[in-house]
């Protein structure tokens, strides 16, 4: 599986509109088996979806996200985890062993992480 | 202050904090929200138990938290900043428009405790903008000049009547888009709205794009084919450049509008129509009947109810309203978030004469959208044509810049009002000849091969 992170210095970018920097990461056998670094600032959502979909991106974790970026992600027929936050490694690492849970939700969301791109569709 | 006075202190903080509708939350060194206010929790929805000992940018999650966080700045270099706009993302993704101040936060001895940000919810603000602009729109049409909305004013009156409309305005104004408010408006409104271009037509097409055909009246009429006047019973129909039609064209039409019946190409039988034509020209009607161009007849059948649309040059206060509708209209089309134009910019759209009117201020943005990626649309992203750019003096221009930018675009006027006649502007501009050409070359003017005088002995 090959995800998506917007990151800010090691933790997860506060909001993806204006993230500047985002890790590319490849999850194999329960492990990060692979990890690269991306300068986005400036980048629209709409060539950065189709970035994220040329490189074979199943999945997207951010921070919060606004309506208008998040359906152009979701409508590139990426997974969205949003309104994620914490130490990016270990999101990263969570998301590896599946233990990507509540524990890393942003306050003030009802929604459950990991749940939430189905409950949005 | 001893103990109790001073517990009596903070307590009544408390309560003012807890009355008031700005949201406060105070961080602590650590940059953890130790302090989140009633007013807080209502505009950020997140409840005080949820935002405290959390860093202040997973609870506010604004877009200044990465890259230039007001409350950073504040504890960085110790001055309060006022005002500043930002939005934040609620849990449903919804964009809040804010202002935030913030401050530092010390104690009695003037030691840094963290620092205090007052947030302030601006979308009654922007709503109420947004009614505002809505004043200044008619159906898709937009416009806060006062002869726009002296028209806006009519519109309704006009659409209820039935009658026959005449639009004049010169190419790109929106005749079209006036004539659909016409329609959208009127008791036809469900039923079709037709539009042809007469003066794209030569008279025996445009007859059978019209009123149809019957088959065998020409060659290759192999099957009937229904006209506009068919397809368009009940509705409205559009015959926009009338001015352009043959005089033979416009006997036929005169027939169909005194008669209220017209015969397909081929056909003796009389088919009886109700639509309600609008008829529009970018040319000036009257003159044509005077120089028996447009037959007066005609004329005064389809002149029932005139309205004038004004180049965008005599509405010039309505393009920073037509700039953010085309933005608008441009980020939703091409699915981007350009989020305005920068005063320089503006300034270039505003110093432009429009001969192409509103669609030519259309296609400048629509051209700066294939070269702005996001963020705002500067002068180097507008079309190479408005060439004015160099001579907006430049934002600290000194008093000699401004004298030769103001000298320029007189002279650059002058020779346009006088087809370049470099003579007749230097009479109009009061000076000498001589002196003009001496001007134009010290202002680095560029002067068109022709000027104006002998149309074909100086082309190159």
């Amino acid at each position: 599986m090959k995800i998506a992170m917007t990151v800010w210095g090691n933790r997860v970018s506060p909001v993806f509109d204006s993230a500047q920097t985002i890790v590319l990461a490849e999850i194999k056998d329960r492990a990060v088996t692979w990890e690269q670094r991306e300068f986005i600032a400036g980048q629209i959502p709409t060539r950065l979806a189709r970035m994220l979909v040329d490189k074979g991106i199943d999945t997207l974790i951010c921070g919060a996200i606004s309506e208008q970026p998040a359906r152009i992600i979701e409508g590139a027929g990426i997974t969205l985890i949003s309104f994620v936050s914490g130490n990016a490694a270990k999101v990263l690492g969570a998301c590896a062993t599946g233990t990507l849970n509540d524990e890393f939700k942003m306050p003030g969301c009802r929604h459950t992480i990991g749940l939430q791109h189905s409950e949005d569709r | 202050m001893n103990k109790k006075a001073c517990a009596a202190s903070i307590e009544c903080t408390d309560i003012i904090l807890e009355s008031i509708s700005d949201g406060v939350f105070t961080v602590d060194l650590h940059w953890r929200i130790t302090s989140f206010n009633r007013a807080a929790e209502e505009i950020t929805g997140i409840p005080r138990e949820e935002a405290l000992g959390r860093y202040c940018w997973e609870v506010f999650r604004s877009n200044m938290c990465e890259g230039d966080c007001a409350l950073r700045r504040t504890m960085e270099v110790g001055k309060s900043f006022v005002n500043s706009s930002t939005s934040i993302i609620t849990g449903d993704k919804k964009q809040i428009p804010i202002t935030v101040s913030t401050s530092l936060l010390k104690d009695e001895h003037g030691d840094i405790l963290g620092g205090v940000e007052v947030f302030r919810d601006v979308s009654l603000v922007e709503e109420l903008r947004r009614d505002l602009k809505s004043s200044f729109m008619f159906s898709d049409m937009v416009s806060c000049s006062s002869v726009m909305q002296d028209l806006f004013g009519i519109l309704d009156q006009i659409a209820q009547s039935d009658s026959t409309v005449l639009i004049e305005g010169e190419t790109g104004t929106g005749k079209e888009l006036l004539a659909r408010a016409i329609h959208n408006l009127s008791r036809r409104k469900d039923q079709p709205f037709l539009a042809l271009n007469c003066g794209a037509l030569p008279d025996n097409l445009l007859e059978s794009e019209l009123f149809g055909y019957k088959a065998g009246a020409f060659t290759d009429a192999r099957h009937d084919r229904q006209g506009l006047f068919s397809a368009a019973e009940q509705g409205t129909i559009l015959l926009d450049e009338i001015g352009d039609t043959s005089g033979a064209f416009q006997v036929r039409l005169l027939r169909v509008l005194e008669e209220r019946a017209f015969q397909p190409l081929g056909s003796t039988v009389p088919v009886k129509t109700n639509i309600r034509l609008i008829a529009a020209t970018n040319r000036d009607l009257h003159q044509l009947v005077e120089d028996n161009q447009f037959r007066r007849d005609l004329y005064y059948r389809i002149n029932i109810i005139a309205l004038r649309l004004p180049p965008l040059r005599e509405r010039m206060e309505d393009v920073p309203l037509l700039v953010e509708r085309f933005i608008a209209k441009l980020n939703r089309r091409k699915n981007k978030l350009i989020g305005g134009i920068d005063d320089q910019a503006m300034q270039l759209l505003r110093a432009h004469d429009y001969p192409g009117n509103i669609r030519e201020l259309e296609n400048i943005i629509e051209h700066a959208f294939v070269l702005c990626p996001e963020g705002l649309i500067t002068a180097k992203h507008l079309p190479a044509f408005l060439s004015l750019r160099s001579s907006l003096p430049p934002e600290s221009a000194t008093i000699d810049a401004v004298v030769a930018a103001s000298e320029r675009d007189a002279i650059i006027n002058a020779l346009r009002d006088n087809d370049n006649n470099r003579t007749a502007a230097a009479a109009q501009l009061g000076m000498h000849k001589s002196t003009l050409f001496r001007k134009i070359a010290k202002l680095g003017i560029d002067l068109p091969h022709q000027d104006g005088r002998s149309p074909h002995r100086r082309r190159k």
